[in-house]
């Protein structure tokens, strides 16, 4: 009876486990298909030499890699998607926090100002760029009147077609657009934070900076560490304000990953060295991705302990 | 009896099925730049096609120009072209030396149809590597300088005086100051920049690729081209580098800008709005004529086309001079039909004409694409402050290295 209850145990063991592959097969083709298959597929094609007029491809191993190194783009490119997610998850975040914290306040308007923070999170991100285009206009834009108005300037700045601005104009575009997702993070960690804790600092006298340095911020250490590694993929990855409000430009300026793939690709149907920056592409998210499930982990395993 | 009154039946029953069946159905792409309704003539156009050629049937695409360029080379890259559509004259080349189209030489020999019928420069973009490719079906050249009268009056500048380097450049200089602009440059990523370059280049002898294929832009007239157009760069609104001639058109609408550069399709616009303009032809050295780059598309038979035979009937519908003018947004191709189309449709259909007749085409070369994209690169050097010389010397390194 032992021994047939246990070889029942076992079967019934062993058909949950194949069950479970069952439910998961699906999802695990759908994911292939849909997410390893391109990844692949782009990774092979960086391997040949295709375009519209060659439309035959022919196997090239790394050159379009070395051309890549070789050409003065590769390396302006870099920099610019370094100095373009640093400041816009920088600013982002730091700014997101400030605004979390002013609406986690028992103010009168909290709810409708909660609400009104959200709006430029709302927007489809072509509008939101659409918006800054004009807003950033040399002769029409609402920033350079607001400036000539004030005195701060005498005449239009073009914003967006000096190369030593354009970049910072994309950053403050992309903050503004992105601030509220990090403030609504940061706002539901903020309600969380114990309330004993920070009574018992206000007892032991500490001040309103101590309290956010000392309590406040190490009690949300692992949702801030994780949303810095979110907004880092998604901003690292964002095409859509940068092509509307610059295409890349002034001389290369702006021009960040995303956008010289689709340019290469889509523009100049280079699918080569488009595949080619794909990769460089995928290489660079896979390590932020890795070190996002990394810190994602150390964060369940102190939440346990 | 049964079983022959069956077939009997069945053949009768299957006839009007054979009869549709041996309907072809031509697919025809085109693209749309202006809100002309060209859609509707078309279809228009079709059905007396379709009238004059029984079994043949035309379904017609019409795409929006920003999305046109996208969806047919992902189409021909697929295998799933249309039998004939209009494609960019810069495309041809690429078109052809990737296999994607059929010469149509011997067609046209056949058919009588010969350079003379179109402008110069439509047929020149026509053909690549000793061939023709396509058949010209609208044009227009970039470009004009539109003007504001009323803002030129007031600071005494001559119109007539803007269609030569030396007194566009006092104009600009008479025309800017106290919130207005004189001369609307621009040099943001688009072909418009391109072309508006290459005319300034054209009228003053030089060349972006020499008959080699080689860069040309180096040319003491190119350079010289740039340079100018670099001394021109303090009468023109600030922000060259990110605006286009969409951005100058918005300015010259609100009278803040003198001298604005489009094509003739420019023409409806300023007709809808209440400003005093006219244009001139271009710009060009004084003692020479102004040589604008042209724009517009030609017709083109697919290699995989099953249709081939209709294809070229429908081609040669679309072009001959009664048809041309009404299924066309820019000018007819057909120099008989568009002097028709202007003479109906805009002002100046002379001082137009003439302009169409000494236009050139940009570079026909199959990485013309990459060549345009260097050249924004230039163009935005120059406008920067960079040597012209130096700049040019740069952009030709790399339109060398393609080869």
């Amino acid at each position: 009876m032992g021994r047939g209850g246990k070889g029942s145990a076992e079967g019934m063991e062993n058909r949950n486990r194949w069950l479970a592959w069952v439910f998961l097969a699906p999802a695990m083709i759908l994911v292939a298909v849909l997410m390893y298959y391109p990844m692949i597929g782009t990774a092979i094609e960086s391997l040949y030499s295709t375009s519209f007029i060659n439309p035959n491809p022919q196997f090239v191993g790394l050159k379009l890699y070395r051309q890549i190194f070789a050409s003065g783009d590769f390396g302006q490119i870099v920099r610019n998607s370094v100095v373009w997610t640093v400041f816009v998850v920088l600013l982002q975040n730091v700014f997101g926090f400030a605004i979390a914290l002013l609406l986690n306040q028992r103010l009168p308007t909290s709810g409708l100002m909660r609400s009104l923070v959200l709006l430029p999170w709302i927007l489809p991100g072509v509008v939101a760029a659409i918006l800054w285009r004009f807003m950033y206009d040399p002769q029409l834009g609402l920033i350079n009147s607001f400036l000539i108005r004030i005195g701060l300037a005498d005449q239009g700045v073009a914003w967006l077609a000096e190369s030593s601005t354009a970049m910072g104009a994309a950053v403050i575009a992309a903050v503004w657009k992105g601030f509220p997702f990090s403030a609504v993070v940061y706002l539901a960690a903020l309600q969380n934070v114990d309330r004993e804790q920070i009574e018992a600092a206000i007892i032991d006298g500490a001040g309103a900076v101590r309290r956010l340095f000392s309590v406040v911020i190490p009690s949300m250490r692992e949702v801030i560490v994780i949303n810095v590694v979110l907004t880092t993929i998604l901003t690292f990855n964002y095409f859509d304000m940068i092509w509307v409000l610059t295409r890349g430009g002034p001389q290369n300026a702006t021009h960040i990953f995303p956008t010289k793939i689709y340019e290469l690709g889509f523009g100049q149907f280079r699918f080569g060295e488009a595949a080619a920056y794909g990769v460089f592409s995928i290489l660079i998210l896979a390590v932020l991705i890795a070190l996002y499930f990394i810190l994602q982990r150390r964060g369940q395993k102190a939440a346990r302990a | 009896m049964k079983t022959s009154l069956m077939l009997a039946t069945a053949i009768g029953l299957m006839l009007p099925v054979a009869a549709h069946a041996e309907d072809i159905v031509l697919k025809f792409w085109d693209n749309q730049q202006t809100e002309s309704g060209l859609s509707q003539y078309q279809q228009e156009a079709v059905k007396s096609f379709e009238a004059a050629n029984p079994g043949i049937k035309v379904e017609v695409t019409t795409i929006p120009y920003p999305e046109y360029q996208q969806r047919l080379l992902t189409a021909v890259q697929g295998g799933n072209a249309p039998d004939v559509s209009t494609v960019d004259q810069i495309w041809v080349a690429a078109f052809a030396a990737a296999g994607a189209i059929d010469p149509l030489d011997d067609l046209a020999k056949g058919a009588g149809i010969t350079a003379d019928t179109f402008f110069p420069g439509a047929w020149a973009s026509a053909n690549y590597d000793g061939k023709l490719w396509g058949i010209p079906f609208n044009v227009d050249v970039w470009q004009f300088s539109f003007y504001n009268d009323d803002l030129l009056k007031a600071a005494g500048v001559d119109p007539a005086s803007i269609a030569t380097f030396e007194g566009l450049k006092a104009a600009g200089e008479k025309l800017t100051g106290n919130g207005k602009y004189g001369i609307g440059l621009f040099a943001h990523k688009g072909e418009d920049t391109v072309v508006v370059m290459d005319s300034f280049i054209f009228s003053n002898g030089g060349k972006v690729l020499n008959d080699d294929g080689s860069c040309g832009l180096t040319s003491d007239a190119s350079v010289g081209a740039l340079a100018y157009l670099q001394s021109l760069a303090p009468y023109a609104p600030a922000g060259m580098a990110n605006a286009g001639a969409g951005d100058m058109r918005e300015l010259f609408l609100n009278g803040s800008l003198a001298i604005e550069f489009w094509p003739a399709l420019e023409q409806p616009t300023l007709q809808k709005s209440k400003l005093n303009w006219d244009f001139v032809n271009g710009t060009a050295p004084e003692g020479k004529t102004p040589i604008g780059t042209y724009g517009g598309w030609n017709l083109v038979m697919y290699a995989n086309s099953p249709n081939k035979e209709a294809a070229w009937k429908f081609i040669q519908f679309l072009t001959q001079e009664d048809v041309n003018g009404k299924v066309v947004d820019l000018v007819p191709a057909n120099v008989k039909a568009a002097d028709a189309f202007l003479k109906a449709n805009r002002k100046g259909p002379e001082r137009i004409m003439e302009q169409l007749n000494n236009a050139a085409p940009r570079p026909l070369s199959p990485r013309y694409l990459e060549v345009s994209d260097i050249q924004v690169t230039l163009a935005q050097d120059v406008f920067a402050g960079m040597d012209p010389k130096e700049a040019a010397t740069k952009a030709c390194a790399a339109i060398d290295a393609l080869n």
